[in-house]
C-alpha cells in the first residue's frame, strides 16, 4: 500500500493551532521558490472532491468521531493521488501544511484507536521531513485569541463535550491534542522546532535542515522567459492576469 | 413481547469509538448479491412481513447516509476518483448509517434490513486492485450482523434484469477502470468478477446462500425461512 520510491521530497508542518507552522512554511516556500525549486503546496482539508462533505458536516453538525476521522482521510487520499504523488513522483519538492499526524493527533484526542488510524493511512508516502512546532500551550491560545475570529464548532472540539464554554473546549482539546502530538515524536522521528523562539531562527533552523535534500530537486522551468524579459528590457507586468483569465 | 433475547454485539475489531460492549435488543440482517439479483424487492417483502407481525423493522443501504450520500453521488459523476479516495468516501457514509441508523436501531430492538454491507465494498474494491488487507482493517469497526442471505445468481441472469431497470451503469460495467468502448462486454467482465469476489467472500464470513435463479416467490419463500430462524426468540 504505501507507495514506492519516489524522487521529490515531501516535508511537513504540524503542530497545534497557534504554533506558527503555516507562518514557518510560507516563508520556506518563498525561500525555495527563489532558490528556483519546483515547489507543490497542499493544505489540509483542500480537495475538491471532498470539501463538500466535510462542510456539510460541519455546518449540520453529523459529525461522530469516526466519521469526522474517515471524510478527512478521504480528504488526504484525494490530495495523495491527484496532487501530492504526482508531484513527488516528478521530482518535485511539496510542502504540506498538516499532515498525517494532524489526523493521529486529534482524532486520537477524540478516543479513535491509534491503530485503526495508522492502517488508515498507510496509502500515505511517508515525508522526507516532518517538523513539529513545539510551542506552549497558553503562548498558542494567546495568539489565537488575538488574531482570529470565533472558534467554530469541532475546532474548539465542542462535541466532546469538555465544556459548554467554547473557549475553554478549545483550550482543553488543544491541550489533549498537544500530548498526542509529544506521545508521536519518537515513533515517526518528528523534528521539534521550538516554536517560542523568534521566528527568524526557527526559520533559519528548518532551511538548515532542509537544504541538503533540495540539492538536486527539480527546478522551476520558465522555458525562457525570464531570459525574454530581460533581453527585452520588459517588466512582464501583464503575465500576472493570464492566470486569472483562465 | 415476549422472552426478549437481549445479545452483546460482536464487532470484526474494535468498534466504533463510544461503543462499549452495548447490548442490542434487535437484530441485523444483511442482503448481499450483484447488482440486479433482486435485494432490494426481497427487502421491502421481508419488511412488510416483519412489520405485519408487529415487528418494527428499518432498512438501509449503501450512499443513503445524511452526510456522505450526496457527495459520494456528485463524486462519481465527476472525471476522476482514484480508488482509495472512493473507498473511504463509502467508508464514511456506511460509518454515518452505522451510528445514526443500524447500531441505534437494533439497540431499540428493531430488524435492520442492510441492502448490501461492507463485504459488496471490499468485492469492488478487490476488482479493482484495491489490496484486501487494507479494506479488512477499514471496516474493521463493523459489527458482525446476525445473517447474512447471500442472493446468488449467475451473470445470465443479471443482463435482462439490469436492462430491464434502463441501461447499463457506468459503475456497474466497470467501466471507470476496464479497457473496451463496449459496455455490454464490460458488463459480463465486471460482473463475473463481482460474483466471484462475492462468493469467496460468502464462504470467509459464512453467508446464507439462497439460490436466486427461479422465480421470485421460491426465493422468498427461502429468504423468510432463514430470516425466521433469526427473529424466533424476538417475535
Amino acid at each position: 500500500m504505501p507507495p514506492g520510491p519516489f524522487p521529490g521530497r515531501l516535508f511537513v508542518v504540524e503542530g497545534i493551532d497557534g504554533s506558527g507552522k503555516s507562518t514557518q512554511l510560507d516563508l520556506l516556500h518563498k525561500w525555495l521558490t527563489s532558490r528556483g525549486v519546483l515547489v507543490v503546496s497542499s493544505e489540509w482539508n483542500s480537495s475538491p472532491i471532498v470539501r463538500g462533505t466535510t462542510r456539510r458536516g460541519k455546518r449540520r453538525r453529523l459529525f461522530s468521531p469516526m466519521t469526522f476521522s474517515l471524510i478527512h482521510c478521504a480528504d488526504l487520499a484525494n490530495r495523495v493521488y491527484e496532487q501530492i504523488l504526482p508531484a513527488l513522483q516528478a521530482g518535485a519538492t511539496v510542502l504540506a501544511d498538516r499532515y498525517i499526524y494532524t489526523a493521529f493527533a486529534r482524532d486520537a484526542a477524540r478516543g479513535v484507536n491509534p491503530v485503526w488510524l495508522r492502517h488508515l493511512y498507510a496509502f500515505a508516502p511517508k515525508p522526507t521531513m516532518a517538523f513539529y512546532f513545539d510551542v506552549p500551550l497558553p503562548e498558542a491560545i494567546r495568539r489565537i485569541e488575538d488574531g482570529r475570529a470565533r472558534l467554530k464548532f469541532y475546532e474548539a472540539g465542542m462535541d466532546l463535550g469538555l465544556s459548554s464554554d467554547l473557549n475553554r473546549s478549545f483550550q482543553a482539546f488543544q491541550g489533549m491534542i498537544q500530548t498526542e502530538y509529544e506521545r508521536m515524536l519518537d515513533e515517526f522521528g518528528l523534528i521539534s522546532i521550538d516554536a517560542s523562539d523568534p521566528p527568524t531562527e526557527q526559520q533559519h533552523r528548518v532551511r538548515e535542515l532542509v537544504e541538503p535534500h533540495v540539492g538536486g530537486a527539480l527546478k522551476i522551468q520558465d522555458g525562457g522567459l525570464t531570459d525574454a524579459l530581460r533581453s527585452s528590457g520588459l517588466t512582464g507586468r501583464y503575465l500576472d492576469t493570464l492566470g486569472a483569465r483562465r | 413481547m415476549r422472552n426478549r433475547q437481549a445479545r452483546v454485539l460482536r464487532f470484526y475489531g474494535e468498534p466504533p469509538t463510544g461503543w462499549h460492549d452495548r447490548e442490542v435488543l434487535g437484530r441485523i440482517v444483511v442482503f448481499e448479491g450483484p447488482d440486479g439479483a433482486g435485494r432490494s424487492t426481497h427487502i421491502r417483502l421481508i419488511k412488510e412481513w416483519l412489520e405485519d407481525m408487529g415487528l418494527p423493522a428499518v432498512d438501509t443501504g449503501l450512499t443513503r447516509s445524511d452526510l456522505a450520500g450526496r457527495g459520494i453521488d456528485r463524486a462519481k459523476t465527476g472525471h476522476r476518483l482514484d480508488p482509495v479516495t472512493l473507498n473511504l468516501f463509502y467508508a464514511t457514509d456506511f460509518c454515518d448509517r452505522l451510528e445514526r441508523v443500524i447500531l441505534p436501531s437494533a439497540r431499540a430492538g428493531m430488524v435492520v434490513l442492510a441492502d448490501r454491507y461492507f463485504y459488496s465494498l471490499i468485492a469492488r474494491a478487490c476488482v479493482r486492485g484495491m489490496p484486501r488487507e487494507w479494506m479488512d482493517g477499514l471496516y474493521s469497526f463493523a459489527p458482525i450482523p446476525d445473517k447474512v442471505i447471500f442472493l446468488d445468481v449467475d451473470v445470465e441472469q443479471l443482463l435482462p434484469r439490469t436492462l430491464h431497470g434502463g441501461s447499463l451503469d457506468y459503475w456497474e460495467s466497470g467501466q471507470d477502470f476496464l479497457k473496451g468502448n463496449d459496455p455490454h462486454s464490460t458488463y459480463i467482465a465486471y460482473q463475473t468478477d463481482m460474483i466471484r469476489e462475492l462468493r469467496e467472500l460468502a464462504g470467509i464470513h459464512d453467508f446464507d446462500v439462497v439460490d436466486a435463479r427461479g422465480p421470485i416467490s421460491q426465493t422468498f419463500e427461502s429468504i423468510r425461512g432463514r430470516v425466521q430462524d433469526v427473529i424466533a426468540d424476538i417475535a
